[in-house]
């Protein structure tokens, strides 16, 4: 990226390279010779890494055909013009060699430059930059302006511009091209003609006009007689890597996990804290610096540590009587059994995996953030998953390659297994995607969804930063572009920037076909279910409106017949009958009768609003009602799955990342650095006659093969993370040269290994991290070990932690007895306050946890976003961790959180009833998991004697707030209030 | 009137005081980590405790803080900045098909429109300047006219998003956000990056995304205050749950002694120490922000030269005066919304610009001289602007009545200007075509003016990066980017 930006220091110093007189410049006629004057110099300097087999960045410097064949990004020498020769570029600009040794000369750069000055002249004459027109040059152009109406979907005018022979070979009106005669080829004519593409129809089928240069090289392929080049993709074959080597091979985190002996903790002390082999690997490193473990915690922090860790929620006050009653033997190991065992446990792990996914509820890259109305259906299944205890390699499998695993196109039902496979493939759908609007529905828009689904893919499973490498070879990890686009190869069965299918209709902004990248295999249940829940909605809409109307009526007739009183009494029999017979069927005499009196016997609606603010206010609220209703009754059901469609388009590397400069031809693969280079990636359809290529089964295969070297790794280094606090790999997504190495490398392998021989348990794992003695330590700071280990690395102590945002507000709902338990399910909606404040609407039975509220990408909960919720862009891969002001504030001032205390000194209040004694030990119970000191106990107390009096000689008079509230419950919210902002609520030890 | 709040003085009373390591940690990197922000050749070091505490800029910077008059709609330079006499002689001639591809809406495309309005030199510099902007028009040795900026997109949701963020989508982190994050803030009882929009209007279009924190970490997302009511989000509690004085005072005491109690069992857990000074940072907030926002604090010579009082620009002028009382008290960066789409006049622009300049043009000005008498221009740059221009043909629908013609969007040349923190004053850069339709001289880009805005906070625009994914994600992302140097003296 430098380089771009360098190009006017390149320019500036090349002119000075370049003065009359600079003694820089070893001046030689025209410029020199290549073979003698310039190539010693690349082979000395750049040799290293771009000859002799080497070709990093797929560069070949030690001849004089790779010169002139350029790089991955294109030509690398324009004679006549050093300052446009991205080989001088990189040498003045000092970005190469990118390690800063054995750098060229000034002098060597002189004498490179004033030969491209001078012409690059080789012996054998010109530099001959070597063009040969194919059809390379032309498909692409093809395939990113023509083939959505000529293509496999469609042919029109039976003309199909994918090959070259069905080029020549035209359509209706004949031959598209005329080799070697532009002028008279129709194929030129329409397009300069701006007949093609369309113009009409640009928008619809999310593509543009031909530009004036990719008609030049149309013209000048049909003008060199339309030559076709046997082209095959670049894969990996059973040769060697030119592109990545063996030593690149050799780091750490690319070669396989090998499972290390345990080691034997020779300390007798710290031999006696060994209750897993975790233990000893920690003791050991421990031990190296003198250093050991904390005392094991006391049970009340134990539990509550293991509750917020496994379920995200404080545990219970039976909960926790059960685990201190227990004391048998092994009571620990029942207690994490059973929070191992909550479905909230699903919950709270499942949340951790949504952020990797990038789990959102609206489309995003636009300002409408359209809704994704299914795609909580994703959200739970990975719930189900976690609780399930899927195991891992299975979870991936679905997830990549669902659609692929089972056949669910010829299926005659759709079991719910089917369906979850189905659903699974969500997770490679909820990157920001804004092609639902035509008006950004191109390549460039398209291709940013592939690269987000390609980074969610690589920082949460592979914990490698690839997103360079879309624009060119990765500066710091052997990662060329080309395996960069290997994967996108990979994804072009299913996501296919040539042939795409939009994600979701956008009101107002979708206008095409092509919508609805969405399945309807949903089993009979779900199917069930989802109409149940549509008529429910509509059932409750319609008697709501039926209550409305009932009540209207009555007024109505309230109305007239009061109206009919102040009338002569012969006359109201006829006057209601009139009433009654609907207008058109009235006889004449009723007739007379209402032009004379209905206008005073009845009253409009509008009328009757006017009249009866009861009325309006029940009409009102009752037409807001049917509103939000009408905004909840769930779409038709749908999968927003990923599927391969079959027949996907060539895949080629896109120089500079840019669609419109497209490399060469690349089939599917991974990154070569991961395999031992010489094996070809194989796949095939997943059953005989399926459309779909098999390609992602492939890669989610090689993904879960046992000697995978980094998704064993990866993940368990996730779990460590979130209940230890930290990585063993600190940098959680990146395992790469830029990443940190792991503090612990054998304890990450034996992690690994020992995954993988549980086959793929998470629970196995949460079991074996949760009961070794490094979990159960306090969490209490020791001023000598600090100085030796400030950080904490080794784990001298178990550290202390802030609530995520969720968990302060599932919390903070738990205790005061407000939480609306439901699991899964359409999300909850949210209101947004005019002045920003987003909150999740409230229903009948209270509010419900976190992730089941609409997480629309621009209106967040304000309370999830104030504690570091951050924007899926496209995912998260670790949460910033801020302590600011505002998160006092919220918790301090925020309505709902006012509400909420309100409502936890109801729910004392209903426990203990008024004693202050009773009160101050239920808040602790409930809020703290513990009873509360004695000093504690009477600080609250006297703080309840203090709040109290205040209450009742400040009683707030009128307003909104309920002047009917006993002072001493008023005390109690206040209380209440203060213990869910205290430090002690907050942190975990 | 009170006195401003010296800057740093909040950093010198809290580093003595009882929270002293706290505010440390709360706000000094060097006990957590590197910084990874920035930092040149180093590996990226995770980075994951965020903070607004003030920072070192990567040189000595010209400006401590920026008010942004956000002109959004976009202001016709053609009647304002750039006049065109091409236009007066052209009046009527049809340009159509070499701006087809800029016109949003052909269908009312008319021809060249001469601008209604007269232009004069002013100043020593002799900068022109439309009467429509007689305040402005006193000021122009102050400031330098950029007339040749230009934006990509002829519609305002991608073109705003453009000039928040550099790019076109939204999502991503607006420049205020990546100057709070860059240089954090000099005062902890106040947001480092204030959104001060228009309290009697809706939000501007784009609303909150115009100043997300996208990537960046929520709390570098710019801060509404309101000049009503509370002034930030839940700053205090709402009416109907505000609590006796004497009540809130128990609650506040109580919870200071449960935290000491549960920190002193927790020696060295500087975390717990960094809450309970958030705690107390948060108090004070309910006082600053409050008295930042007090212009009743001013006399009555000061609201006057705004515009206080007089309906036409009260509402305006109120706000200029409290970015500059905010930026006093150290406020990084204060973006100030105008009304509704007052700029775009796509029809009636006889009238609707006036109103649009009446409304505008004396606050601005007094915020300049304002600034200028307090000693604070110096350090303060000043920028006005929006995210585009408007097309120099007219606007109205066939058969219209040209009185009633307005101007549609144009993105292709358009004027803003600076002053301020080391501007060069009366400097007059680039320059559009003849007919003010294109930037074609000394053109600068959106990123170009990003990275000069950040050359005068002392950032370089490459060295202010956010590590995600492997990537050094930048404002100015991977274009050739040039700070424009020429206008500073």
């Amino acid at each position: 990226m430098r380089i771009f930006t360098r190009f006017l220091l390149v320019a500036v110093l090349v002119s000075l390279l370049n003065q009359p007189g600079t003694t820089l410049v070893a001046a030689a006629p025209k410029g020199g010779v290549f073979e003698t004057d310039v190539l010693p110099i690349l082979l000395a300097r750049c040799g290293r890494c771009h000859a002799k087999g080497q070709r990093k960045g797929r560069l070949d410097l030690g001849t004089l055909v790779g010169v002139r064949r350029g790089s991955e990004s294109g030509a690398i020498v324009v004679p006549g013009k050093p300052e446009k020769s991205p080989l001088v570029e990189a040498l003045v600009g000092g970005d190469m060699p990118p390690d800063g040794k054995n750098l060229p000369t000034k002098a060597e750069i002189a004498k490179i430059t004033s030969w491209i000055r001078g012409g690059a002249r080789t012996r054998a004459g010109g530099f001959d930059t070597g063009t040969r027109w194919s059809q390379e040059d032309v498909l692409p152009i093809f395939y990113t302006r023509c083939v959505v109406c000529h293509g496999s979907r469609e042919k029109k005018g039976g003309l199909d511009l994918r090959t070259r022979a069905s080029i020549l070979k035209g359509g209706q009106s004949g031959p598209a091209v005329v080799p070697g005669k532009p002028d008279q080829s129709l194929l030129v004519k329409r397009i300069h003609a701006v007949e093609m593409p369309p113009p009409k129809l640009l928008v619809d089928f999310g593509i543009r006009t031909v530009e004036a240069d990719e008609l030049d090289t149309i013209r000048k392929w049909i003008a060199s007689g339309a030559p076709g080049v046997p082209v095959v993709a670049d894969v990996a074959t059973r040769k060697d890597d030119p592109l990545v080597s063996n030593a690149d091979r050799a780091f750490w985190s690319f070669r396989p996990p090998r499972k290390p002996a345990v080691p034997s903790v020779g300390n007798a002390s710290s031999a006696r804290r060994v209750a897993n082999p975790i233990d000893a690997f920690l003791l050991r490193a421990l031990g190296r610096r003198s250093l050991e473990f904390a005392a094991e915690a006391d049970r009340l922090t134990l539990i509550r540590r293991v509750a917020f860790d496994l379920t995200g929620l404080p545990p219970s006050w039976n909960d926790i009587e059960r685990y201190l009653g227990d004391d048998q033997p092994g009571g620990y190991r029942r207690m994490v059994d059973r929070f191992l065992a909550d479905r909230h446990y699903g919950e709270r792990w499942g949340r951790y995996w949504l952020d990797l996914a990038g789990y959102a509820d609206s489309e995003g890259k636009r300002s409408a953030d359209p809704i994704r109305p299914h795609a909580w259906r994703y959200r739970d299944y990975v719930i189900r998953a976690f609780n399930a205890d899927k195991p891992y390699d299975r979870f991936l499998l679905e997830q990549i390659a669902g659609d692929e695993l089972a056949d669910y196109a010829n299926a005659k039902t759709i079991s719910p297994e089917l369906m979850d496979n189905l659903v699974a493939t969500g997770f490679l759908r909820m990157a920001p995607d804004g092609t639902g609007s035509d008006i950004v529905n191109t390549v460039v828009e398209r291709f940013e969804v592939v690269v987000d689904e390609i980074d969610v893919l690589s920082s949460a499973v592979l914990g490698l930063t690839m997103k360079c490498a879309q624009c060119h070879s990765h500066k710091y990890d052997p990662i060329p572009q080309r395996d960069y686009y290997r994967l996108v190869a990979v994804f072009q069965g299913a996501y296919d920037v040539y042939d795409w299918l939009k994600p979701s209709f956008v009101p107002g902004q979708t206008k095409s076909k092509a919508v609805g990248r969405v399945l309807a295999q949903l089993s009979d249940d779900e199917q069930r279910r989802g109409r149940a829940a549509r008529t429910a909605i509509e059932k409750r809409i319609a008697d709501i409106q039926q209550e409305l109307q009932d009540r209207q009526a009555k007024l109505l007739r309230e109305y007239s017949e009061s109206r009919l009183a102040r009338l002569p009494d012969v006359l109201r029999d006829d006057l209601r009958q009139m009433l009654s017979v609907p207008t058109d069927k009235r006889t004449a005499v009723q007739k007379y009768l209402a032009r004379k009196f209905e206008k005073q016997l009845t009253l409009t609606v509008k009328q009757l609003k006017k009249r009866d603010a009861a009325f309006k206010k029940l009409a009102d609220s009752t037409s807001t009602e049917i509103k939000q209703l009408q905004a909840t009754v769930p779409a038709e059901p749908r999968i927003r799955a990923l599927w391969d469609r079959g027949e996907p388009s060539p895949t080629w590397l896109f120089r500079r990342g840019q669609f419109n400069k497209p490399g060469h031809r690349v089939g599917p693969g991974v990154p070569s650095v991961l395999t031992d280079g010489r094996t070809p990636f194989e796949f095939e359809p997943p059953r005989p006659g399926s459309r779909s290529t098999g390609r992602r089964l492939a890669l989610a295969r090689w993904l879960v093969a046992p000697d995978h070297p980094l998704t064993a790794r990866v993940l368990v280094n996730r779990l460590w993370f979130h209940h230890f606090g930290r990585g063993l790999v600190e940098t959680l997504s990146n395992f790469g040269n830029t990443g940190s190495r792991p503090s612990h490398p054998e304890l990450l392998d034996w992690l690994a290994r020992t995954l993988i021989e549980k086959d793929w348990s998470i629970k196995e794992m949460h079991r074996l991290m949760m009961t070794s003695s490094a979990y159960r330590q306090r969490s209490t700071n020791r001023p000598a070990a600090e100085q030796l280990d400030p950080e904490n690395r080794l784990l001298w102590r178990m550290p202390l932690k802030r609530m995520e945002a969720e968990v302060i507000r599932d919390s903070i709902l738990a205790v005061s007895g407000s939480l609306d338990d439901r699991p899964f399910g359409p999300p909850d909606a949210v209101d947004v306050r005019a002045d920003g404040l987003v909150t999740s609407r409230v229903g009948p039975k209270g509010w419900r946890r976190s992730l089941y509220v609409q997480h629309r990408r621009k209106h967040m909960p304000t309370i999830l976003e104030t504690f570091d919720l951050p924007q899926m862009i496209p995912n998260c891969v670790e949460r910033p961790d801020s302590t600011v002001a505002g998160q006092a504030l919220h918790l301090m001032n925020d309505p709902m959180i006012r509400s909420l205390s309100d409502a936890f000194a109801e729910r004392v209040l209903k426990d203990v009833g008024t004693e202050s004694y009773q009160q101050v030990e239920r808040v602790y119970q409930l809020a703290l998991g513990r009873q509360p000191t004695a000093q504690e106990r009477q600080l609250g107390q006297a703080a309840l004697v203090e709040l109290t009096r205040h209450w009742r000689t400040n009683a707030p008079k009128g307003g909104k707030s309920d002047p009917g509230i006993p002072p001493g419950t008023r005390a109690l919210a206040t209380y209440c209030h203060t213990v869910l902002n205290s430090a002690a609520f907050l942190f975990i030890d | 009137m009170t006195q401003p709040t010296p800057r740093r003085e909040f950093f010198r009373s809290a580093a003595d005081g009882l929270y002293g390591t706290a505010l440390a940690y709360l706000f000094g990197r060097e006990l957590y980590g590197g910084s990874g922000l920035l930092a040149d050749d180093t590996q990226p070091s995770p980075r994951r405790l965020f903070d607004l505490a003030p920072k070192q800029p990567h040189e000595p910077p010209r400006a401590k803080a920026i008010i942004q008059l956000f002109m959004q709609g976009g202001p016709s330079q053609v009647d304002l900045f750039d006049p065109k006499p091409t236009l007066t002689r052209h009046h009527g001639q049809s340009v159509f098909k070499e701006l087809a591809a800029d016109v949003s809406s052909p269908q009312s495309a008319g021809g060249l429109m001469r601008s209604p309005w007269s232009f004069a030199r002013h100043g020593e510099s002799g900068t022109w300047v439309s009467e429509l902007l007689p305040h402005t028009a006193r000021q122009v040795d102050r400031i330098a006219v950029v007339r040749s900026m230009y934006n990509t997109h002829p519609n305002h949701e991608p073109a705003l998003y453009k000039i928040q963020s550099g790019k076109l989508l939204p999502g991503l982190p607006s420049f205020g956000s990546w100057v709070a994050y860059g240089l954090g803030s000099e005062n902890q009882s106040l947001p480092a990056y204030v959104v001060l929009d228009d309290p009697q209007s809706r939000l501007p279009v784009n609303e909150i995304q115009n100043w997300q924190s996208g990537y960046l970490p929520p709390l570098y997302q710019g801060t509404r205050m309101r000049p009503t009511g509370t002034p930030i989000l839940n700053l205090t509690p709402d009416q109907a749950r505000k609590r006796p004085e004497q009540i809130v005072e128990v609650s506040r005491n109580l919870l200071a002694r449960l935290d000491r109690i549960h920190k002193k069992q927790r020696p060295g857990q500087l975390r717990l120490d960094a809450r309970i000074a958030s705690y107390e940072l948060a108090a004070r907030m309910q006082m600053t922000a409050s008295d930042a926002l007090d212009i009743k604090q001013e006399t009555k010579a000061t609201q006057q030269r705004y515009g206080i009082g007089d309906p036409t620009t009260d509402n305006y002028a109120r706000r200029c005066i409290m970015a500059r009382r905010l930026v006093e008290r150290g406020v990084r960066i204060v973006q100030i919304y105008t009304r509704g789409q007052m700029w775009d006049n796509h029809s009636n622009i006889g009238s609707s610009l006036v109103n649009a300049c009446k409304h505008t043009d004396q606050p601005v000005a007094a915020l300049l001289d304002d600034l200028s008498e307090r000693g604070l221009l110096d350090d303060v740059l000043v920028v006005w602007g929006g995210e585009f221009g408007r097309l120099p043909i007219a606007q109205l629908k066939p058969g219209m009545d040209l009185k009633k013609a307005g101007r549609d969007h144009g993105p292709a040349g358009f004027s803003l200007w600076m002053a301020g923190a080391g501007i060069r004053g009366g400097t007059v850069y680039g320059a559009t075509d003849e007919i003010g339709y294109k930037a074609v001289e000394n053109r600068v880009s959106v990123a170009d003016w990003h990275a000069t805005m950040l050359h005068a906070m002392g950032m370089h625009h490459e060295g202010l990066f956010f590590d995600r994914h492997g990537l050094r994600e930048r404002l100015t992302g991977v274009e050739e980017v040039r700070v424009v140097k020429e206008l500073f003296s």
